[in-house]
This record gives structure tokens, sequence and C-alpha cells, in this order.
């Protein structure tokens, strides 16, 4: 690691401070102890625990896991221990071990929704709640059902009262418009949006006519949904005031800046985590030491650095100024690409 | 915290305690880690099967017979996904430990494996899961199907290098296969059994080599003249498993079955690797005794509650 300068990596996510931008992607990580002899997860961002739904879940048959060129398809449908172990049991853990908690919460109704959030808005220990929108394994409640801009508008703004910390919106890449929906979300009063969960994707095993998975599809992860995440989360990026978490694909620091770099405020480690426990570490460590090595100071000078350069070429709903000090921090290729426009 | 306390988290958290519903609980500590290995030895065992042995650092901790790994090769791999392989034997000289392998390169991962060379690096993550529980005072039954002869090979191993009590009992080794050629690394398990004093049995479906017919018949064959109660320790396709199992409950014996499946991470967070629960262990099912952290009433996860499992554990009926 070089020994350039110590980064301000600190973020905010509305009501939310992070010490730094990585979190761990939801389903990826446990309930965030699993992985705690490997790595100080309290050094982490944010750790984002298992989905958890009111009732606990058994999840789908098996299989439930098929490895695809440069990805992962995973068929899990939210197993979890359900809400009442979830408080009794898992966040107790977790506060112990000194972490940042995001819970994320999933329902098959607004009320489900609901009621999840009236039972853990005021737990404490708990910053913020990431509302999966956008599960792809699941029959009724999954990523389709929540692909409505009104719904979403309509549930956020119900919750909104429910709790002090952040509400954050996890939104499908499969959907006409992201834009869309990202912006309903920042109108029904969302702190910050996640984009994006898996793809919806299927794996077809010739040898004994069926799918490799237990069910016909599964949601897609890894190095080969990255290109297709980060130009998801370009265009919630623009659509949006409000921070965008990016997520899909995120292996290493240089993927986390590349989120970083078209808007995201903040990523989430995923897929890799499964690979190697201690990636989301790993990660922190590579922001902190290629941004000081390119000199720069504070995440706020890169984030979003070349979100507006790449607008030129792609027209968008909303553009905004680059900032000056952004505008030091880029590439100079990209400096002279935003200077054109 | 700082960034420097992150990177170094090799060294082992200190045991968090939490308070719960149920009072104070030290949580329990996983004992597994990952780290790089060197090849130590790569060779060709017959019809395609090899043996690798790791040469692992210091601080990995030992294998128990039945558990598995998580290799991953290095960077940049054509697959993406770190494979389960389960352990077929560890030796130690002196502090250093080496653990062995033996597989066949059948799928697109085991085949990167075999192009490893002596020296090359592969990161290492376990050791995994639960292995077969030795220490039972029964006759050990033994028995393997085709290249599920690792786990045992190690099993015989332990059973011969355990307490005295153990070491007096004659481990009984049934091996089956299709034909010869799949009786993967024959020659180990020959000499791994005059070794430890115990009774190799084997059996093919064309009568190449033994017995002509499955390792049920034998078993069948060979359990009324064993010298007491028989435990039995299995490891194989799911379909030999399947029959193991059911003859095992069928005469209320004591068996221990390796389960296979595909899997993410190994270590009970992806939950990818579920196995059908019996109806009396869903009957039973108390989540707060099973290691998985959260496991569930309807699905085991293979990694974490397995790979070994007792007979009356699964859905037999349900078992893919």
């Amino acid at each position: 690691m070089s020994r350039a300068a110590v980064v301000d990596l600190g973020v905010r996510l509305g009501p939310l401070v992070l010490r730094n931008p990585v979190l761990t992607a939801s389903g990826t990580f446990g309930y965030g102890d699993e992985y705690a002899h490997v790595l100080d997860v309290a050094a982490l961002g944010a750790v984002i625990t298992k989905t958890v739904t009111l009732e606990p879940r058994a999840g789908n048959p098996p299989q439930r896991i098929a490895e695809t060129a440069a990805g992962m398809l995973n068929s899990i449908g939210l197993e979890n221990v359900g809400l009442a172990k979830f408080r009794s049991e898992k966040l107790p853990k977790l506060r112990a071990l000194g972490a940042t908690i995001v819970a994320s919460i999933g329902g098959e109704t607004p009320g489900e929704l609901i009621r999840l959030l009236e039972a853990l808005g005021g737990e404490r220990g708990v910053g913020g709640f990431e509302i999966n929108f956008s599960c792809p394994n699941v029959a009724r409640g999954g990523a389709r059902f929540w692909a409505t801009p009104r719904r979403l508008e309509r549930t956020l703004r119900t919750l909104r009262p429910l709790t002090r910390g952040a509400l954050i919106a996890k939104l499908s890449p499969d959907v006409t418009s992201i834009a869309d929906l990202a912006v309903a979300c920042e109108q029904g009063g969302a702190d910050a949006l996640t984009a994006v969960n898996t793809f919806v994707g299927m794996a077809v095993d010739l040898d004994h006519a069926g799918s490799h998975l237990g069910r016909a599809t599964g949601g897609l992860s890894g190095p080969a949904i990255k290109p297709l995440a980060l130009a998801r989360c370009h265009e919630a990026a623009r659509a949006v005031g409000i921070p965008v978490i990016g997520s899909g694909g995120i292996f290493n620091g240089r993927d986390a800046l590349e989120f970083l770099a078209v808007g995201a405020a903040a990523v989430q480690v995923g897929t890799v985590s499964f690979i190697r426990p201690r990636a989301a570490s790993l990660v922190l460590e590579e922001i902190q030491a290629l941004l000081g090595a390119r000199g720069v100071k504070s995440l706020g000078e890169w984030q979003g650095c070349l979100r507006d350069a790449l607008e030129a070429e792609a027209p968008g709903p909303r553009r905004r100024a680059l900032p000056a000090q952004a505008r030091r921090a880029l590439p100079a290729r990209a400096r002279r690409a935003g200077a054109r426009r | 915290m700082s960034l420097a306390s992150a990177s170094g988290a090799r060294r082992p958290a200190a045991r968090p305690s939490f308070k719960t519903d149920r009072g104070t609980v030290i949580a329990p500590q996983p004992a597994w880690s990952q780290m790089t290995a060197r090849v130590a030895g790569h060779r060709d065992v017959g019809a395609g099967h090899r043996w690798l042995e790791l040469a692992m650092p210091a601080g990995f901790v030992e294998p128990t017979p039945g558990q598995f790994v998580q290799l991953l090769l290095a960077d940049p791999s054509a697959v993406l996904l770190p494979r389960p392989m389960s352990v077929a034997g560890v030796r130690r000289l002196g502090r250093a430990l080496s653990i062995e392998f033996v597989y066949a390169p059948v799928g697109a991962g085991t085949r990167l494996l075999a192009a490893l060379e002596t020296g090359d690096a592969v990161d290492v993550l376990g050791p995994l899961g639960r292995g077969f529980p030795l220490d039972q005072p029964w006759v050990p039954v033994l028995i393997a199907g085709g290249r599920g002869v690792a786990p045992l090979l190690f099993a015989a191993d332990a059973l011969a290098g355990g307490a005295r009590r153990r070491a007096a009992l004659r481990c009984e080794f049934l091996f089956g296969a299709r034909d010869r050629a799949h009786l993967v690394a024959l020659a180990e398990a020959r000499s791994t059994l005059t070794r430890v004093g115990g009774r190799l049995h084997l059996a093919t479906d064309d009568g190449s080599a033994g017995f002509k017919g499955n390792v049920l018949a034998l078993l069948e064959g060979l359990a009324p003249r064993l010298d007491g109660t028989p435990v039995l320790h299995a490891c194989g396709p799911h379909a030999m498993l399947r029959a193991v199992a059911e003859w095992a409950l069928a005469r209320r014996v004591p068996a221990y079955l390796a389960m296979e499946s595909v899997m993410a991470c190994g270590t009970g967070v992806c939950r990818g690797c579920p196995l059908p629960r019996s109806s009396s262990a869903r009957a039973a099912f108390r989540s707060d005794r099973t290691p998985s952290l959260y496991g569930n009433h309807e699905f085991a996860m293979c990694c974490t509650e397995g790979p070994v499992f007792e007979a009356h554990d699964l859905d037999w009926a349900r078992v893919e």
C-alpha cells in the first residue's frame, strides 16, 4: 500500500453517517457475525443484513446455486430466521461486534413492510433500513411486484414516518426505466437507493433436460453483471438527488472506484464475499490506497467525477455541474471530455 | 476504527459476547480461515484420478475426517467460485501440516485444478463442516463409492491412530464402483488398509474387481459376520448413500453419510446448499442448536450442518 495520506472516506446517507462507503450486500454476509472472526465488521461502512421477513422462510428447494460464465445464479428464496429471531438473536450479536447496522427488510405487501418497520424502526443500533423491493426469487412480493413507480412511492410514504433511521430502497435492474423508479423512491421519501439487485437469469441443463436451479430462473451476480450494473447505477444517479449505492459485480477497489466515479455515493460488496470472506475489508483498503495514490483528499472529490462527463455522450433527464475539486481528481482525458461539453 | 485494524484481521478477533433473551451468550467462533497453500505433490493414481497434496501455512486448523475445504485457484481463473473438496488425509511433520485430496477431473473447476504443478499457489478455506463421529464404540464399517473414497481413507487412518480402544476395533472397508477403473485411488486404499489393519472389500457392478454387485449387497453379506454392532460411515453418489441410509434405518444401525452439494460459500452464509430434513428432524428442530447460525426447519445446509449427516436427519425420498 502506498504511503499516501489517509483519505477521508466518510459518507452520509440521509440521517446515517458512515465512516466509509463500503457496505456488505444483503444476503452475502449473513447476519454479520459469520465472517466476524476474519474481518473487522466495525471497520466497514455498514453491514447490511440478510433480508428479514415477518415470518421465518425456509427458502427455495435445491438446487439454489449455479455457476455461469464469470457469475453465479442463485435461487435462495429469501431464506431467513424471521422478525422475532432477528431481533432476539441476530441483532444483539451484531451490536456486540460494533458494526454499523443496516437491516434489510422484505415483504409481499406494503402492509408487511409497515409491520416490519413498526417493529424494527426504533431498534437500538440500527442505523438504517434497506427495503428489498427487488428479490428475483420469490413468487410474491418480488422484483416484478415492486417495479411500479406509484407503488414504490406510496409505500415509502407510509414507511417514512416509522423510523428516524435511513430508508434505502433496493431496486431491480430488470425494469424499463430505473430512473423512473429512482425518482419515485426519492419522492416517496427514501434517503438513498441501492442500484442494483441481481439480474434475472437462467441456466439450462441439457443433460437433465431442465434448469440447473430448482426453479426456472435465478438472480445473476458476479463480474458478469458489473458493466450492466454500472450503467443502471449511472442512470439512477443522474436521475435523483439522493445518494445511490452502487452494487453489482464489485470485486476489488478499482471496481468500487468505477461505481463511485459514475455517481454512486457508496458501494456494496456481495458475491466476492462468498469467494473471499475478507473481501469487504480488502475493497476498503484498496479504495483508500487508490484514492490516496491519486492525491484525492476526500471521497467527495472522487464521487461522481465521471458522471457528467459521461452524461455528455448519454443525454439524460438531468444535468448537474461538475464540482471543481472533482474535476481536479479526474483523469486528464475525462477532464477534456467534460470541457468539450 | 482505523484501517490498520481492518488489515490486521487475520488475527482472530476476541470472541464477542452478547445479551439475548436467554442471557449472555458467547458467539461460537468458527475454526476456518482462508490461507494460501502451496502444491507439495500432485500425481496420477490411475484411471485419470489425481492425488493432490497441499502444504499449509502455520495456523491452519487441522481438518478431521469428513470435513472439507474450499479450493480457490489464483486469479485470473476461468471459474469464479471455489470448489468444495473433501479431505483424503492429513500429514504432520513437526509443526508443518499438509492436506491431501483425491479427485477426478470431471468438471470445469477440477480440470483446472489438475493443471496445478508443485509450488503453485492455491487458496484454501477451511476446515469446513462437520465430519464423521469416529469415537463410537461399535464396529466401524466404512463404505465408499467411487471418488467418495477420499474422506473414508482419512477416516480409516484416524480410526487406527485414535485411542487404544478404537484401534482395537477392526475397520471393515467396503469400496464399490461401476468397474475397476472407477475404484478411485485403489492402490492408496490398499496401502492405507494394510497400514491400519483394516479389511478391504471390493465390489464392482461388472465384476472387474472383487464382488460382482454393489456395496449394499456386499454389506448385506458382511453384516452377519461382524463381531459386534456396526456403525456405518459412508460417502459416494447420493443414490448409494440413500440405499445405505435406508438399509441402516430399517435395521436401527447407526449410519453417517457424507453428502455433496453445489455450494457457493461453504460457510453457511449464502444458504445455497440445502438438503431436505426428515420429518423427525423437522419435529426435533431447534435452530439455536444448529451451527449454521440461522438454520431452518425445512432444510439443513450441507456445508455447516453436514456434510456428514446421520441417516435419520434427512428425507431420503427428497434427496436428489
